[in-house]
């Protein structure tokens, strides 16, 4: 019995019992809950086993201190009606939050925080991690750390862009579309059917491979794909605005389609649309990060996630995890927007718990 | 009523509260409630008053975001405060039911009526399927609906609005409750059917003795039907006594204060000589896309300064033609002519001048004005629309228009629609209205979803603004008392046509049209005897669609 494994269970059995006197039935039940499951854990995996367990929970503990001290930072430094909807917020949001506060840091100052250039050979090939290196080396010697960092510039970039792009595609012809009606929104319609009805890769594909992996190329492209999805939801949402009352009135003062749609309707659809657009900006970051991947992303020596999962994908079968590095951060971001959107969500649909 | 003998349903210093702004606010503030078996209680007061919660409350029910902070809940000697989620579900439905306001919504559309009635019974174990739906004819037939043996097996959207309230109340019945609430049970319907449910629901509570709450804020329908009445006002009681005493003496000046509301009247304007009116209905015809006529052969004029009132129950096609006035549905025949000038039947058609001249009051304010936008840029956007101010004669304008409508301008300047109580919002409906300078402005219901106090400031505020500015007005009502209050001359519409239309004086002396006679006739008087006279008058069989429906079509009046 070592001095860590005494200190575990008397923290855990400390816990459940504290909060078993105050009440706090949730609690005790996670923390008594662990207890059980760890004499368990500990008889089958051993000291490393209860090790790990440890390790996860003050990682999550940290995740949640951050979250919790982002969130007040946040409503500190918002004005009172944006501090109050803040509040609303629950812990996974104020993470989300978190993430994406970091990554436009990251993207934002990448010169200054990378240690090294974008394209910099400093090692060999597949160096492992050193002082100098904090993540080790790619297939070329390329500072692997550095390139992560200069990748949230370049992935989240695009990914923004192209979201943008297509929002602006989508949303102004489902505006149109709704307050317009007869022909023209039978006419959209069909278009977005047949833009739908192309698998969305293999159209990309096609795109790239007709006019070359350029950079517009691509927002075009993903934009083009992703704008019916923001079509049908800006119509549907529009078509339940179009048919109340105030905007018969501004229709029979003679507004003009314009002023109806600024003024009018989209004040009352922003909020699902702020939600799509979260989760658009997820499938889009993984549509460009997959055709990154595929060799038809962003062209090298340019940092990009996708494409170093690619470059690095041989070193997964020597039990290397430096694969995995961009994966995750993808796979962070998603989640983190994934939690923001959730909220949004939440918050639009009026849901109460 | 003598039957009262042991006591139901005892509320005790009932205290609930509302969670809004993070905090907990107290919506009802003590109190106290006494139901014996077989009485009938109205509850009235205005929207806020706590009404409907104290009914949820009955029921030991405290809805989504409030919580009953206070008090007890005794019915039948088992205290409801305290008692679990399901004890008390083993009473609703089987020893207290509920019948909504609206009954449309209530229903599932995709049961058919007598599924729906049978549940409760099967539920409970109390019938088997053929008893309860043998039962439920039974039933249908005392609160006599047409056809009891089959309308159970419609769907809800195959009956009407009355008949479906007294499907409803038949449910309710289902299995035979001690106590039912009724949540303002007749306040969606027309005055004609608004008598067969009346009369039907009374019935029914007199022979089953079942103790009933009824919530409304219309005194005259709860004089009707309530033994004993309680008066709320913002979550208290202002007092409690029995029908009679209570309409022959109330004691609180706030009691007082809603017995005198009907009691605004104006002069009646004369039509002015030899002049053109402003706006004039010649024959029209309308329809909407492809669909049978909705209008047929409509011709009636306005004058300047005048308001005409456009009667009738729902159906009859008194907004249509306040559509096809705006030009949202052009006729398919005749025309609209404005100061002898046909108008562009489309209003797309019109210039900004037509345009400005025709406004529009909405029924509901919470849909009329967007949620989005401030009221500093609802009222001023047709200003500036239309006389193109900016800037510091902007503000000024929509100062004065907040003036005109009885509200502090710099209190309501920068406020959202949301931030305002619901005649405050009708107001701001109305200043956006007179912000375009009309002469003609068609007010669609607009007291209809207000408050019985609440509607008559809007009805003065609108006689005042008719004198000041010489507007003309439209009224489409269903509620006759407005109509008196306010009209100078009625048109009463029924099935699309105009049946009968002159000045209102005219209108209210007999001969009627039968048709008017059966709208004058149904609309519910003080006197808590007046249902029971009118039953005995018309006969129980003679009332509602069935009134209609008996109207002789070679009745003088009508050939004239």
């Amino acid at each position: 019995m070592s001095v860590f494994v005494i200190g575990y269970y008397t923290l855990l059995l400390a816990v459940s019992c504290l909060a078993a006197f105050y009440n706090k039935r949730q609690i005790f039940m996670v923390a008594f809950g662990l207890t059980l499951v760890s004499f368990i854990l500990g008889i089958v995996g051993g000291t490393a086993a209860l090790q790990a367990v440890a390790i996860c929970a003050g990682l999550l503990g940290l995740a949640a201190m951050v979250s919790f001290a982002f969130r007040e930072f946040l409503i500190q430094i918002s004005s009172a009606e944006m501090g109050k909807e803040l509040r609303t917020a629950p812990m996974t949001a104020a993470f989300g939050m978190f993430v994406i506060f970091v990554y436009i840091i990251m993207g934002i100052f990448a010169p200054w925080i990378a240690p090294h250039g974008e394209a910099e050979v400093i090692a060999s090939a597949f160096a492992p991690a050193d002082e100098n290196m904090l993540l080790g080396a790619d297939q070329l010697g390329r500072d692997m750390f550095s390139r992560i960092i200069y990748g949230a510039r370049n992935s989240v970039g695009l990914a923004l862009a192209a979201t943008i792009a297509a929002f602006v595609l989508g949303a102004l012809a489902g505006l149109l579309a709704a307050t317009k009606g007869g022909w023209f929104d039978q006419f959209m319609g069909r278009v977005a059917d047949v833009i739908m009805s192309i698998p969305s890769l293999i159209f990309a594909l096609l795109m790239l491979s007709i006019f070359g992996p350029h950079i517009h190329v691509i927002i075009i492209a993903v934009a083009v794909i992703y704008a019916p999805r923001v079509f049908r939801l800006t119509r549907a949402v529009a078509g339940n605005v179009v048919v109340m009352d105030y905007i018969e009135a501004a229709q029979l003062r003679g507004e003009g389609t314009w002023y109806l749609i600024r003024r009018e309707i989209l004040p009352n659809s922003t909020a699902p649309l702020v939600a799509e657009f979260g989760l658009e900006f997820c499938f889009v970051f993984l549509l460009v990060a997959g055709l990154s991947f595929l060799g038809l992303g962003i062209q090298p020596p340019t940092a990009d996630w996708g494409s170093m999962v690619r470059e690095n994908a041989t070193l997964i079968s020597f039990g290397d995890i430096t694969p995995l590095i961009p994966a995750a951060a993808i796979a962070l971001l998603t989640v983190g927007v994934n939690f923001v959107v959730d909220w949004m969500l939440h918050r639009s649909s009026g849901l109460k718990e | 009523m003598t039957k009262r003998k042991e006591v139901l349903l005892e509320i005790k210093d009932l205290e609930i509260q509302g969670y809004s702004d993070e905090t907990w606010v107290d919506i009802i503030k003590g109190v106290d409630l006494t139901l014996h078996r077989g009485e009938v209680l109205g509850l009235i007061g205005e929207s806020g008053a706590g009404k409907s919660t104290i009914g949820a409350a009955a029921m030991g029910y405290a809805r989504d975001g409030t919580r009953i902070s206070n008090g007890s809940i005794e019915f039948d000697g088992m205290e409801l405060t305290t008692a679990s989620e399901s004890e008390k579900r083993a009473l609703r439905g089987h020893r207290i039911a509920y019948v909504a306001q609206s009954a449309a919504a209530s229903f599932n559309p995709s049961h058919k009526l007598i599924d729906q009635y049978s549940e409760a019974p099967l539920q409970y174990r109390l019938k088997k399927r053929i008893e309860a739906q043998e039962d439920a004819m039974e039933l249908y037939e005392k609160l006599r609906l047409p056809n009891p043996q089959e309308i159970g097996f419609r769907y809800p959207h195959q009956v009407s609005g009355g008949q479906l309230q007294r499907a409803m109340t038949a449910m309710a019945m289902s299995c035979k409750p001690d106590l039912i609430i009724f949540d303002e049970p007749t306040t969606a319907l027309d005055v004609t059917t608004q008598i067969e449910v009346l009369a039907a629901i009374r019935d029914i509570v007199d022979e089953y003795n079942t103790a009933a709450i009824y919530i409304t804020h219309d005194l005259a329908v709860v004089a009707q039907m309530a033994d004993t009445i309680k008066v709320l006002l913002k979550g208290e009681e202002v007092e409690e006594a029995t029908t009679k005493e209570m309409l022959d003496n109330p004691k609180e000046d706030y009691t007082k204060s809603l017995w005198a509301v009907r009691s605004f009247k104006r002069d009646q304007k004369e039509r002015p000589k030899n002049a053109t009116p402003l706006i004039s209905v010649q024959g029209v015809d309308a329809s909407y896309t492809g669909g049978a006529k909705v209008l047929d052969n409509v011709s009636f004029d306005v004058y300047e300064g005048m308001t005409v009132a456009v009667v009738g129950e729902s159906g009859s096609g008194k907004s249509t033609t306040a559509r096809v006035i705006t030009g949202l549905l052009p006729p398919s025949k005749g025309e609209v002519l404005f100061k002898g000038e046909p108008f562009p039947p489309d209003y797309r058609n019109r210039t900004k001048d037509q345009l400005r001249q025709c406004q529009m009051i909405y029924q509901m304010a919470d849909t009329a004005l967007n949620p989005k936008v401030k009221i500093r840029e609802i009222i001023g956007r047709p200003a500036q629309f239309y006389s193109g101010l900016s800037g510091a004669a902007l503000k000024n304008r929509v100062d004065e228009l907040l003036d005109l409508i009885e509200l502090e301008p710099s209190q309501y300047y920068n406020r959202y629609p949301s931030e305002l109580s619901g005649g405050q919002k009708q107001r701001i409906g109305i200043a956006r209205a007179l912000a375009a300078e009309p002469t003609f402005i068609v007010c669609d219901e607009v007291t209809s979803a207000l408050d019985q106090l609440v509607a008559e400031g809007i009805l003065r505020l609108l006689d005042r603004l008719q004198k000041e500015l010489n507007l003309a007005y439209m009224f489409i009502t269903h509620d006759l008392a407005t109509v008196r209050s306010i009209a100078d001359e009625v048109v009463v519409m029924q099935h699309g046509k105009v049946v009968e239309q002159g000045p209102k004086t005219e209108m209210f002396t007999p001969p009627h049209h039968p048709y008017t006679d059966l709208l004058l006739s149904s609309v519910p008087e003080m006197d808590p005897e007046w249902l029971t006279t009118l039953l005995e008058e018309r006969g129980v069989d003679n009332v509602g669609d069935a009134a209609t429906a008996q109207i002789d079509p070679n009745d003088p009046k009508i050939a004239g």
